[in-house]
């Protein structure tokens, strides 16, 4: 993928995050501490959140297509550095008690099972998506000739 | 270079002559189109010229500016670019699946998934080739003919 064309990608990225992250703020903070007052500098937090999240994706660029087993050690590094941010960011703010170690423990479990669960995800639909293909393929081969080596 | 074209009847042989002072880079080239229209390709390998079956390559790729056509067990350099040939080759069933990469569709055995909306066609001689994120749409498109 083009250096520019993956920019355009992470800044998307960057700016769903901040929304989202704002909207989340928002309904838990509603929730557990509506009555809680904020400085203008808070503002800036689904921002900073949405950035630090977004970096660990960055290593997933490469200039040729890489090979299943390039892109799974990529993504094995990602998940290693999205660990680092969100502890990073567990540990920096003062609402999360990270002097217990099931708090700690919980955290980067959560992240370890939402990267495994989302990946595996797209790869069953990415599975059923060969699979229609497959069919399209057997189909299209029969109907233009010639399917030997 | 001035064009000619003859009218012949259903029994004579048709033929594309090219009368030339010398055998030009240009020469070759219109050559290499005729021959791709008639289902060959000129390819240089260990360097010699080789006539190669448009039907027997299984992938075209671009390296360093190089294109390579790949069949079963050989693989050789010819002078055209890859989007000459993307075009050359659409109605051969060739189609683009990466950037630097063009497949021939018979040739593919079957689709798996690769990661991130990628997928590997893998070729009816073992070989895998990844077929591009950004690629996948038209190559859907393409199989439903």
């Amino acid at each position: 993928m083009e250096w520019k064309r993956f920019l355009v990608n992470k800044l998307i990225l960057f700016f769903m995050l901040s929304t989202l992250i704002t909207a989340a703020v928002s309904l838990i903070g509603a929730a557990f501490g509506g009555d809680e007052h904020l400085g203008y500098g808070d503002f800036l937090t689904p921002v900073k959140y949405a950035a630090l999240c977004m970096l660990p994706t960055l290593v997933t660029y490469a200039r040729r297509e890489l090979s299943p087993r390039a892109l799974l050690l990529r993504k094995a590094l990602m998940l290693v550095l999205l660990e680092g941010v969100m502890l990073f960011i567990a540990f920096t703010s003062p609402a999360i008690d990270t002097n217990s170690s099931a708090v700690v423990l919980t955290i980067a479990g959560s992240v370890l099972v939402i990267f495994v669960l989302a990946n595996l995800f797209m790869w069953i639909k990415d599975s059923a998506e060969a699979k229609r293909m497959n069919r399209d393929l057997e189909r299209f081969q029969r109907t233009y000739g010639e399917t030997e080596a | 270079m001035d064009v000619a074209i003859e009218q012949i009847g259903q029994e004579s042989r048709e033929l594309v002559l090219i009368r030339c002072r010398a055998v030009t880079e240009e020469v070759r080239e219109i050559a290499d189109f005729v021959k791709s229209r008639a289902g060959s390709l000129t390819g240089t390998a260990e360097a010699k010229r080789y006539e190669i079956a448009v039907a027997d390559i299984f992938y075209i790729e671009s390296v360093d500016g190089k294109t390579f056509l790949y069949t079963k067990d050989r693989t050789y350099e010819t002078a055209h670019r890859l989007y000459e040939l993307e075009a050359l080759l659409k109605t051969r069933h060739f189609l683009r699946i990466s950037k630097p990469m063009l497949v021939n569709l018979m040739k593919i055995r079957s689709i798996q998934p690769a990661f991130n909306g990628r997928f590997t066609a893998v070729l009816s001689s073992g070989e895998k080739v990844i077929i591009s994120r950004s690629y996948v749409k038209a190559l859907k498109e393409a199989l439903k003919g």
